[in-house]
């Protein structure tokens, strides 16, 4: 993957972008109206590639979280649509829209991830016992031993560390096999090892298990666990880059830190 | 600034604080209106007497002897010959001297029913053409003259469905009476009371006796009525005592006014329980509110905001709500007085009565009650370390329960040692205090008793309902403190309805078990009322075909040796037998001046068979009694000494049966047909076989727990809008949570179904902690009163069943607004990052 202009909403409908887990076309979101009035997205158009690790970077209040928030399912969109896989969210009712985010998508927040009456086991299969779903043995297995907790099983949120709980929202995210995860900021409150550990969890869910992650993040090093990122500023994709190092992606970012450059 | 927070508090948090407002509001209510209603009464009765004073400066009547009262519920006297009049006229200042005869007399309706039943005294007077006690005048028709006319008061004439000109039925204490209705008299509000009038000579004959008076009243020509009285008691025969008007008021105002505290008493211990539960929902939802909070007030604290400046901010708020609520509630006391008014009260004269003291009430309750129960979360809140502020998460510290549990057995210990005490004793405060403590104990004890019993309700939960299920349960486990409160206020008024309920069951078995033991006679003839009634339906009975004894027990009172002593009378072989009565030693060969006496009071007084007894009639005269037997405990004729008939009626004015003991050659329905047709012309009374006597007391009973339970709904009421509070305030507490559980696919239905079992749950188990807690209330009741006739424990096993299913449905219903609130959370809002 080479460094390439921002995907366009004509380039999202091409024959060839099938293999697109989930994609937003020509999306706008406004909060307010008159003077209060914000776009907090801009006509975006965007593509997450399946199987792969996508970040979305851009300066705080660039609109990440409400791209996020929109692609999964969790706020509506002023205009423009949608889709998980084929189904187009924008069409859907409350009833059907939980219903796929229950089947088909995985949550990582920043924080307040875990329900605290639970025992971590059961905050990772909560999804599948939601559903009333049987959830598999092989793979719960396989994805509580790659996050690591096999011993804290039977512990509660507030007996786990920070780290600790945020990779049970990974593993929580990953246990239902979804089609896509969408992290917001996963390490935000986490310290340099931990989010170390849940940034290379979460990248070995992507190369070993084939799973589709976004994460949504304004840091430069966690960005670089990622195979893309997404640049975002002003609620607009200005840009997007291939196999990102810490570096590279500080670079680009300087250029929106500072006011009335680029975009 | 602190005063500004608090403003600023009530302000963003409008919807918990008129919840909790509400709870103040049902209990102040209930305060309120209990005294606006008794003040209303009282101003009526007052009217009452000074109208009927109103013409009196003396009354001369005869001292009472035995304490005692007639068929009217007035003081048994000795009448006033009709000379005492005469000699009254000699004296100086004494002008229009009137005598007046007051008895028993109960129209009959047109449909043979007796116009007025139980509670206020139904009246027979003689007509008195100007002034007298009886101050009547004609509203239509004329005086009643000679033995077959009456005049009626209006509104019992229209109630009885006669008018002038008809021919009616007069219960008396002798032979029902047949006269012409001639007149309308226009009365004062009687109260419910009823009045037939006869000319004097008529009534002396059919309700005291022939040449006497009840009383004699006069007008003064100037003189004070204090000098009149002296005057005229001068002049009065031994017995005789003469009172002025004012205390002859006053005498009436107390009697009733003793009436009005006991009735206002009862009416406001149910008010003051209603307000206690009430306390639990304001230190719930005040624990809530200081708990979310947490942050803000550890700010205060951090930049410089002393413990009592938030303590006070806190208080504040609580004041606020009081004042709020208390005004509220009177304003609904207010309501409530009006409806209970207009429902007893036909003609409303000058509208209710709104004195100073239900005001003082409502505030003084309704405040201190919230600010009290506000006052420990406030101290907690002022306990909030600054450096909370700066926390990432706040926990509170979950305190240890150990100290709650040794205080909390110990209230529960003592309340239960007081409970008992109180029922051994006879003390009804202490008996209160006892279940006041053991309240506040179990209270305290049910965070602790919370986990088990939860997880056992809850057990089936995640296998029934699923992951909402499960939740829902940990939910309710989660904060013991907050279940355990929330469940209590519920505990209280089931604790206390399952405790009525248990003392009916018993009584009722209790009841059925003595008619069955004691019950020889075929039939029992009691009034409906209960009230005593005229002996000569047992003439009539005695009359009818196939009945082969018809025995009149009789009640009365003696004095012996200078106290009065209830007394019943009644033919000794038909009592013994009706009563299977067992004389232990002696026999039932009274002749003159023997008396039975039971064990107990044989007991009491050091009595033994031929002990000797000074005994004073009602009428003044004495004579010296003898034990001649000893009976064992009865109960149906209760504990109560057995006079030989003669003597009983030769000295009691009016004889009063209570009730009567029949038995036939063959009870079959021709029989007690022929026994009712003879028992036409008594109305008020019933006959009733075994099992219709204790279907009788069933029912009268069942009426009682319907009116205590009513008095307890406003309390179950308080507690059931705790439990919406409870679980509304978790909800908003709980924003992040259920915005997540969205988010990870739990859909609106399933997250009302987690609101809705938590609820359920906690439900349950205050239902089921007052169930147990009123089991136990009622078996300490029936074991203290077992000497009393509540000898059998009787537990309503399907009734209470009911209540933990209502429960159930309560905690439902309870949940309906929560949960909807909870659906339609905003999924973003709740997992925002602030
Ligand atoms: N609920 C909302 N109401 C009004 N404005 C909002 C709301 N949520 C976000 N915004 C605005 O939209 C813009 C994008 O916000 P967000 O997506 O949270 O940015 P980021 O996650 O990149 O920091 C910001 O200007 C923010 O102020
Ligand atoms: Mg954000």
């Amino acid at each position: 993957m080479t460094n390439t202009a921002p995907i366009t909403a004509e380039e999202l409908n091409r024959p060839g972008a099938a293999d697109l887990a989930a994609r937003a076309q020509d999306v706008s979101k406004v909060y307010g109206s008159g003077d209060a009035r914000v776009v907090a997205l801009d006509h975006v158009s965007v593509g997450i590639p399946r199987g792969r690790f996508t970040a979305i970077m851009g300066p705080s209040g660039s609109g990440k979280s409400t791209l996020m928030h929109c692609m999964a399912g969790l706020d509506s969109v002023s205009s423009g649509q949608v889709l998980i896989g084929d189904v187009e969210l924008t069409r859907l009712d409350d009833k059907r829209l939980t219903r796929l985010r229950r089947d088909r998508i995985g949550f990582v927040f920043q924080a307040f991830n875990l329900v605290p009456t639970l025992t971590a086991l059961e905050n990772i299969t909560l999804p599948m016992d939601i559903a009333g779903r049987k959830p598999d043995r092989e793979w719960l297995d396989t994805v509580i031993d790659t996050v690591g907790l096999r011993d804290r099983l039977r512990h509660r949120p507030s007996e786990l560390s920070g780290g600790q709980q945020q990779r049970v929202a990974c593993a929580r995210a990953l246990a239902s096999r979804p089609e896509i995860v969408f992290a917001d900021e996963p390490t935000g409150n986490l310290d340099s090892r931990s989010g170390a550990e849940v940034l290379g969890f979460l990248r070995s869910s992507v190369r070993e298990m084939g799973q589709t992650i976004v994460m949504v993040t304004h840091d430069p090093a966690a960005a670089a666990y990622s195979d893309l990122v997404l640049f975002l500023s002003d609620g607009r994709v200005v840009d997007q880059m291939g196999d990102p190092t810490a570096e590279k992606v500080l670079e680009r970012m300087k250029g929106f830190d500072r006011p009335g450059s680029d975009a | 600034m602190m005063a500004k927070v608090t403003l600023r508090n009530l302000a963003a948090h409008k919807l918990r604080l008129v919840l909790t407002a509400v709870s103040v509001v049902l209990g102040v209510a209930m305060v309120a209106g209990t005294f606006i209603f008794t003040d209303t009464m009282s101003r009526q009765f007052d009217d009452l007497f000074n109208s009927i004073g109103k013409g009196v400066a003396v009354d001369v009547r005869g001292k009472q002897i035995v304490d005692g009262m007639d068929a009217t519920g007035a003081p048994v006297r000795p009448p006033v010959p009709a000379a005492v009049l005469d000699r009254l006229r000699t004296v100086e200042g004494v002008k229009n001297p009137i005598g007046n005869v007051t008895g028993y007399a109960a129209l009959i309706g047109k449909d043979g029913k007796a116009a007025a039943t139980v509670g206020p005294p139904q009246l027979g007077v003689n007509w008195v053409e100007t002034g007298g006690s009886s101050d009547f005048k004609l509203i239509s028709g004329r005086a009643p003259a000679g033995p077959a006319e009456a005049a009626v008061d209006e509104s019992t004439l229209e109630r009885a469905g006669y008018k002038v000109g008809d021919q009616a039925k007069i219960l008396l204490q002798g032979p029902t009476h047949s006269v012409t209705i001639v007149g309308v008299i226009e009365t004062p509000n009687l109260m419910g009371a009823t009045v037939t009038a006869f000319d004097t000579a008529t009534a002396q004959r059919l309700l005291l006796k022939p040449g006497f008076f009840s009383d004699i009243s006069m007008d003064t020509t100037g003189v004070s009525q204090e000098v009149l009285r002296d005057r005229v008691a001068q002049v009065l025969p031994a017995g005789m005592e003469a009172i002025t008007g004012k205390q002859l008021v006053e005498e009436g105002k107390s009697d009733i006014e003793g009436f009005l505290t006991f009735f206002r008493t009862l009416l406001l211990v149910f008010g003051l329980i209603a307000v206690f539960v009430g306390a639990f929902i304001i230190f719930n939802t005040f624990s809530m509110l200081v708990a979310q909070r947490t942050r803000e007030l550890a700010l205060l604290r951090a930049i410089g905001a002393s413990r009592r400046q938030v303590t006070r901010a806190v208080l504040g708020e609580a004041f606020a709500v009081g004042v709020v609520g208390s005004t509220l509630g009177l304003a609904a006391g207010y309501g409530i007085a009006t409806l209970l008014n207009g429902a007893i009260n036909t003609s409303d004269e000058g509208g209710l009565v709104f004195t100073a003291t239900p005001v003082i009430w409502s505030y003084v309750v309704g405040v201190t009650i919230t600010v009290v129960a506000a006052y420990f979360p406030a101290r907690r809140a002022a306990k909030t370390p600054p450096v909370a502020a700066m926390r990432e998460e706040v926990r509170p510290a979950q305190r240890t329960l150990r100290l709650r549990v040794i205080i909390g057995t110990v209230m529960t210990v003592g309340g239960a040692a007081a409970v008992f005490g109180g029922l051994a004793s006879g003390t009804l405060e202490l008996l209160g205090v006892g279940a006041f403590l053991v309240f506040l104990g179990v209270t305290m004890l049910a965070p602790v008793i919370s986990q088990p019993v939860i997880r056992l309700l809850g057990a089936v939960f995640p296998r029934l309902f699923g992951t909402p299920g499960r939740l829902a349960r940990e939910n309710a486990l989660r904060n013991p403190r907050r279940t355990a409160s929330t469940a209590s206020a519920l505990m209280i008024g089931l604790a206390l309805v399952s405790g009525i309920n248990v003392v009916q069951a018993s009584a009722v078995s209790s009841i059925g078990q003595s008619i069955d033991k004691q019950f020889g006679a075929d039939y029992i003839l009691m009034s409906e009322t209960q009230m005593p009634f005229s002996p000569e339906a047992f003439k009539a009975v005695s009359q009818a075909p196939g009945v082969e004894r018809a025995t009149a027990l009789y009640m009365g009172q003696i004095n012996v040796e200078g106290k009065a002593l209830g007394v019943q009378s009644g033919d000794t072989a038909g009592l013994v037998a009706g009563g299977r009565m067992q004389v232990v030693s002696g026999s039932t060969q009274l002749g003159k001046d023997g008396i039975l006496v039971s064990e107990d009071v044989a007991k009491a007084r050091k009595w033994t068979v031929g002990s000797p007894v000074a005994a004073q009639f009602a009428d003044g005269a004495r004579q010296q009694l003898r034990v001649a037997g000893i009976y064992a405990r009865n109960d149906l004729l209760g504990g109560a000494p057995v006079l030989p008939l003669e003597t009983y009626l030769a000295h009691t004015a009016q004889p009063l049966a209570v009730l009567g003991l029949i038995d036939v050659a063959n009870a079959d329905t021709a029989t007690r047909q022929g026994v009712e047709r003879a028992l036409a012309q008594f109305p008020n009374l019933q006959l009733q076989n075994q099992a219709e006597l204790k279907e009788t007391f069933q029912k009268q009973l069942d009426q009682l727990v319907v009116l205590l339970t009513i008095l307890l709904a406003m309390s179950i009421i308080i507690a059931v809008i705790g439990v919406v509070n409870t679980l509304a305030l978790s909800v908003i507490e709980r924003t992040r949570e259920i915005g997540l559980l969205r988010a990870v696919g739990t859909s609106r239905r399933q997250l009302r179904r987690m609101i809705r079992l938590e609820s359920v749950v906690i439900a349950v188990f205050g239902t089921l902690l007052g169930v147990v807690l009123g089991v136990a209330f009622g078996a300490a009741i029936q074991n203290g009163l077992a000497d009393s006739g509540l000898q059998v424990l009787s537990i309503p096993v399907p009734t209470l069943a009911v209540y933990v299913v209502l429960g159930g449905v309560v905690g439902v219903l309870a949940a309906l607004w929560p949960a909807w609130r909870a659906g339609r959370m905003d999924v973003l809002k709740a997992i925002a990052t602030e």
